[in-house]
């Protein structure tokens, strides 16, 4: 999944005409307290939790309106909400352990060696308009993701498939030499480039999902981004749900899918999904009984949550981290040293206790401690009398020269307080200017991937349970790499030293000599390990918590005799 | 109606001393005026007399109510309140009169010119408001910003721009009135030329609607500047105006009151002064009122 907007309150700006926006503001400043009272009022009565109790329908805040909802485009987490529900891989997994669970394929094989893969699919399994799916769907997927000119920033989940590097780098052009063979109908074969202790986690992101060839082809070419298959109407599905609704910045809705092979676990109707920008305003909904579940919580909320012991707070390790990107490219962030100055002014213990306030952990490495038994290495610190030497050796004695430089985030209220708490302390510490600039969550993506940027937020969710989910992010010209840093060592630890590595332990310290360099070059600078944190109304029943923080939605329901959200607070 | 002409004719006492002796007797005005003046001459001294430094953060303070060390309490980043309203006032109340300016000078002339000149040119020029009108406002700032770059001042003009299009249609509004009454027709056949009549007659007549259309321009160009700035369009952080002091204070009103309330408090007490010499100054400068 990927990058997250959420992590606090996000506030904003539903892009809605500025008028009404302008208005929405004016009457929210000089009526707040009104609003409060008549929003608390409405909770007594019939609202979507209740009803939606009653009808099966759950309502989620999604933080943000999805970017897409082609599985080969999307790269964030409130597009794999709607995306996991709406589609299903070869295999899904346990919302509690992460055990891979049978999905489309009832059952696999594998070859002693563990590089052959064979995947038997069920007879029963459909399309959401009734066709059957079959073994060819995948090979024509993934034959469609590994297109260049689609441009999927995930192309790299493949590279663990034999010649899907090669084929994606046009090394070979025949897509017969990839690992991907249909043997009949029902029965897929997987060769592997090497064994690979994830394979079966990363069939169960949406970058390897299939889709639905004719619709694809009925709207334009397989290779074109952005075409309208995914649109409502449009798309044809294998997940347990299928789209029937998507207003732009309103909601996305989907309902059961008849066709579903394992349409009878599935105990809800429908699910709306709300793209709630503003966490503040989230949690106001949450209250009143709009919303059976937030994607966020403000950060001042928490301590009166915890302090109230209020059971609908749920905060979880999370196998993320929050880091800032640093363009490479530029001449003054060029310097390893700069950015190493940059990183040790950072005062993180500080962030996390009074800014995010939500058990966040303090990190200077890339990969979440504990990740499969993996600690990364780190000889960074919080040193601000170092980081000045630092900067003067890099030609910057006192700041003076250091161009002003900007700051990047998506529009969120946390993480613009975390932009000015940081903007201030490298002033402070460093003596250089910093601007913030706030861009919404599509174009920031956009800017972001293009390099147009200085300095940018960011943020990365495991895709599934294993450091290489974060390092293999920093290859070289990697879609997801965006700071324009490269190194062969790198590349060459992660792609040919790990995969072969013949037992876990060498397998890390691999890992770990390969964070060693990414750490000393710093394209990144990491500021802390996440935490989950959502409502969750007490009528969900049978939702796991998981490190991923990824949700089922087909065993998911909802028990309607479990009184209202939240309480009073 | 031809005593007005004739009092400016005699140039006894002109329009503007009349209003100013009549603005003294309005108690609720002067105190308007006090109050902007006072503000006005805060936010001039600000750099000098800040308790603190606007963007100086004591994170383990963290939000703190009101103290003894600071008044008004400090925000969540532990940065003191007055100190960041005084900041906000210099950006806010510049953003205000600026825009305001800019939409009256813009929308007066307009609306006077279209109303007073009439037939073609007036179907012209008002379809033209109309079509601004119909042109998404966001949009408009938008390509501004990306054509000319992020800038404050930019900015106070951009709203402007943006602002005139209501004021054009009011002045329009009263100068056809305007136009068909008796002291015109009057005016001309004393054979005034038409700049004289617009400057003499027309204008002072429309200063009632537009003083007070111009009271209220000026609080909904500063909650316009909050709104453009938390998209990013505007100010940027550490700095600060009423607006998005607010805008931030709604955000935790029930975690830290204070945070909302003062600077609430002061856009207040800005709104008021200026609703208050504003009424003042219409009562005081309409021509129909003075007739004493």
């Amino acid at each position: 999944m990927s990058q997250t907007t959420a992590y606090q309150n996000h506030k904003t700006a539903t892009q809605s005409s500025s008028t009404h926006t302008t208005k929405t503001s004016t009457a929210a400043l000089l009526f707040g307290a009104v609003m409060m009272v008549f929003l608390s009022g409405c909770g007594t009565d019939e609202t979507n939790v209740s009803k939606g109790n009653e009808t099966g329908t759950l309502h989620w805040g999604n933080g943000t309106e999805p970017q897409s909802l082609d599985p080969h485009i999307a790269t964030g987490v409130p597009e794999h909400h709607i995306i996991s529900s709406i589609m299903e891989g070869l295999v899904t997994k346990d919302s509690t352990t992460l055990e891979p669970k049978p999905g489309v394929a009832e059952s696999w094989e594998i070859s002693e060696d563990g590089r052959v893969y064979t995947f038997h699919l069920r007879h029963d399994a459909r399309w959401s308009n009734g066709d059957p799916h079959t073994a060819e769907d995948y090979v024509w997927s993934w034959w469609r993701a590994l297109q260049p000119a689609l441009g999927s920033l995930y192309a790299y989940m493949y590279y663990a498939i034999d010649n899907a590097q090669e084929y994606y780098e046009g090394t070979i052009t025949d897509f017969e030499q990839v690992g991907v063979k249909a043997l009949d109908e029902h029965t897929l074969q997987v060769t592997l480039e090497n064994p690979t202790p994830y394979f079966l986690q990363l069939l169960d992101h949406y970058s390897l999902f299939p889709v639905h060839r004719p619709t694809l082809e009925k709207f334009g070419a397989p290779d074109e981004r952005g075409t309208r298959w995914t649109y409502e109407g449009n798309i044809v599905t294998n997940g347990p749900f299928q789209l029937t609704e998507w207003q732009i910045n309103r909601r996305v809705v989907v309902e059961r899918n008849p066709y579903y092979w394992d349409r009878d676990t599935v105990r809800l109707n429908k699910i709306i999904f709300y793209p709630t920008e503003n966490a503040v305003s989230e949690e106001r909904m949450f209250r009143s009984g709009q919303l059976h579940y937030t994607n966020d919580i403000p950060a001042d909320k928490i301590p009166v949550y915890k302090e109230s012991g209020d059971p609908t707070l749920e905060i979880a390790p999370y196998l993320g981290t929050y880091f800032y990107r640093i363009n490479t490219n530029l001449a003054h962030l060029k310097d390893p040293r700069v950015r190493r100055a940059l990183a040790m002014t950072i005062d993180r213990e500080q962030i996390t206790e009074r800014i995010t306030k939500a058990g966040q952990i303090p990190t200077y490495a890339l990969t979440p401690p504990g990740t499969m038994g993996y600690y990364p290495p780190s000889d960074l610190s919080f040193d601000p009398e170092a980081a000045r030497k630092l900067l003067a050796e890099a030609g910057y004695p006192n700041g003076e020269g250091f161009p002003v430089t900007e700051i990047l985030y998506n529009t969120n209220e946390g993480h613009r307080k975390i932009a000015v708490a940081i903007q201030q302390m490298w002033n402070k510490y460093l003596n250089i200017e910093i601007q913030l600039l706030n861009q919404e969550w599509k174009v920031y993506l956009d800017s972001e991937s293009a390099g147009d940027y200085q300095i940018s937020r960011a943020s990365w969710i495991g895709d599934y349970v294993d450091p290489n989910s974060f390092l293999d992010m920093f290859l070289c010209g990697g879609g997801n790499n965006r700071t324009g840093w490269c190194n062969e060592e790198f590349d060459r630890l992660i792609l040919d030293e790990a995969p072969t590595a013949k037992t876990h332990a060498k397998r890390l310290e691999i890992f770990t000599q390969a964070e060693t360099i990414l750490l000393a070059d710093l394209p990144i600078i990491p500021i802390f390990t996440y935490t989950s944190k959502h409502l969750v109304s007490p009528a969900i029943k049978n939702k796991g918590t998981n490190l991923l923080d990824q949700t089922m939605y087909k065993e998911i329901y909802l028990e309607s005799d479990s009184g209202s959200n939240g309480g009073d607070n | 109606m031809d005593a007005s002409i004739e009092k400016i004719d005699e140039a006894g006492s002109s329009l503007w001393q009349d209003a100013w002796v009549k603005l003294r007797k309005n108690r609720l005005a002067i105190c308007g005026l006090v109050v902007l003046l006072l503000l006005g001459l805060v936010s001039l001294l600000t750099p000098w007399i800040a308790p603190y430094g606007y963007e100086e953060q004591n994170l383990i303070l963290g939000a703190s109510p009101p103290s003894a060390e600071h008044w008004l309490g400090t925000d969540i980043f532990g940065r003191d309140m007055l100190t960041r309203i005084m900041y906000g006032g210099r950006v806010s109340l510049t953003v205000g009169l600026i825009a305001t300016a800019v939409a009256l000078m813009i929308g007066v002339l307009w609306g006077a010119t279209a109303g007073f000149v009439g037939g073609r040119v007036d179907a012209v020029m008002m379809r033209l408001v109309d079509i601004l009108y119909a042109l998404p406002f966001m949009i408009f700032i938008v390509l501004l910003m990306v054509v000319f770059g992020r800038n404050i001042f930019l900015l106070f003009f951009a709203i402007g721009a943006v602002e005139w299009l209501t004021m054009a249609r009011i002045v329009r509004g009263q100068v056809m009135t305007l136009r068909k009454q008796e002291f015109v027709e009057a005016a001309y056949s004393l054979g005034l030329s038409q700049w004289t009549i617009i400057r003499r007659h027309i204008i002072p007549n429309t200063l009632g609607p537009v003083i007070v259309y111009t009271t209220l321009t000026i609080p909904s160009v500063m909650l316009l500047e909050a709104f453009l700035s938390f998209l990013g369009l505007g100010i940027q952080p550490p700095q600060s105006s009423w607006g998005l002091l607010i805008s931030y204070g709604v955000e935790t009103m029930e975690e830290f009151p204070w945070l909302l309330i003062f600077p609430g408090l002061t856009l207040s007490i800005t709104l008021f002064a200026l609703n208050f010499l504003g009424d003042g100054l219409r009562d005081a400068l309409d021509p129909r009122t003075s007739k004493d």
